[in-house]
């Protein structure tokens, strides 16, 4: 709901649920109002502007019309966001930016930066095309629990590799 | 298969799968592979009706976001909703944040996400457990993420709360008066004694008869290892791989 009044420059939002949680003891940010309409109290929370938000796409074009999954809240964070990069999967020509099963478009509008990045998504799935790495996730888990293990990690797999393509063949991804 | 034993898991999908009526919407949240497969149990069982809407399967359509199914159970769409925590309470109160103090935890864990608001807004609430353990079933939890219902604070749109929470033993069921968990049944194969001995708090069970149910019968079993497994292992490979082989 945050997302959602900083996507349309609101002071704050009333939300539902919260009350008689113990959210409402350590957020201060969460407050009560009282609803001129009915008189009941309700949680209000201030709006969420992200400097920037990071989102992933599918299909992308030069102008920055792209499509991602409708299931995540993708759409939402760009049209809140102060500056939005998109990482996308394949870059085409406008025309072809068509939302697929799942999908839903992205106007420009709302898209800073398109960086076309296949098996961008990598550890984690971008679900249609490629499942997410159990065995690099479980190895991540696994190295971020030591500093060292997690400085090799970094070394192996962050700061090794040259780009992107490079990391692709350090973590052995399967490229269609 | 047929003869492979009747797996833990199996058998909290017969009870979630009981607890659900012909006609109902039912909707499973995010790492939800029990009440997913209950709510596909009961579709292919006694519900035909029942209109299950699962998190992850990819032939679920939603136009856009979580916000939009948030919105919908808001405005009173969802029957029944599924939730969990890392310890559940006497008074059904729900843990997803922290063990320990808030500011010093001993584990901080990914939060309650809409937990709040879907405790309150769905009409009512199973809550599922894959251990059964004092740890987990404690006299009060160490933080709150959402309560099964109003206690001194009222919340003017509280549509319903909990009604039930299936465990690898059994099932206890919420007493709206007395505001309280009690024991309403145990497992095939389990016992009173054990559920008790695993529970933080008092089951309300002395005095009572509590019946020993096989929440699966053997058409159930037949139904769930073969159509239920098959779609489930489209949303949920893993989880089913690690169950069922």
């Amino acid at each position: 709901m945050g997302l959602q009044a900083g996507a349309h420059n609101l002071p704050f939002i009333p939300v539902l649920g919260l009350l008689g949680t113990d959210y409402m003891t350590i957020r201060d940010d969460l407050k009560t109002v009282k609803d001129p309409y009915s008189g009941e109290d309700y949680v209000v929370v201030p709006p969420i502007v992200p400097d920037v938000a990071v989102i992933h796409g599918l299909k992308g074009d030069r102008f920055g019309g792209v499509t991602v999954l409708g299931a995540r809240n993708d759409r939402l964070l760009a049209t809140a966001a102060r500056k939005t990069i998109a990482v996308v999967e394949a870059l085409v020509e406008p025309d072809e930016v068509l939302p697929g099963l799942q999908e839903v478009y992205v106007a420009p509008l709302h898209i800073d930066a398109v960086v076309v990045a296949p098996g961008g998504a990598h550890p984690t799935a971008c679900p249609g095309r490629y499942e997410a790495d159990a065995t690099h996730l479980s190895a991540y888990v696994a190295a971020a629990k030591d500093a060292a293990a997690f400085r090799a990690y970094l070394d192996t797999y962050i700061f090794g590799p040259a780009d992107h393509d490079a990391y692709l063949d350090a973590v052995g991804f399967a490229r269609p | 298969m047929e003869d492979k034993p009747v797996h833990p898991y199996e058998r909290m999908i017969g009870a979630i799968a009981l607890l659900l009526n012909d006609g109902e919407f039912a909707a499973t949240g995010t790492l939800s592979p029990i009440p997913a497969a209950g709510c596909l149990l009961a579709q292919h069982t006694h519900a035909p009706h029942l209109a299950p809407m699962i998190y992850g399967d990819p032939a679920n359509r939603i136009s856009e976001g979580l916000h939009e199914f948030f919105g919908f159970a808001q405005r009173g769409g969802i029957d029944v909703f599924f939730l969990s925590g890392i310890q559940i309470d006497q008074r059904g109160s729900i843990n997803l944040s922290v063990i320990g103090d808030y500011g010093k935890p001993k584990l901080r864990l990914p939060g309650g996400a809409g937990s709040a608001m879907l405790y309150s807004l769905s009409r009512r609430t199973i809550l599922f457990t894959m251990t059964h353990t004092k740890k987990l079933f404690v006299p009060k939890v160490d933080f709150v993420n959402a309560t099964a219902f109003d206690g001194d604070v009222r919340t003017p749109w509280r549509r319903g709360g909990l009604s039930h929470v299936v465990t690898p033993l059994g099932v206890m069921k919420f007493d709206r008066e007395k505001k309280r968990l009690a024991l309403d049944y145990v497992f095939t194969g389990g016992t009173v004694a054990q559920v008790v001995d695993n529970t933080g708090f008092d089951l309300d069970v002395a005095g009572r008869e509590i019946p020993v149910v096989d929440p699966l019968d053997g058409e159930s079993l037949r139904v769930l290892r073969g159509p239920v497994l098959d779609k489930l292992r489209t949303i949920y490979p893993l989880v089913c791989r690690m169950v069922w082989g």
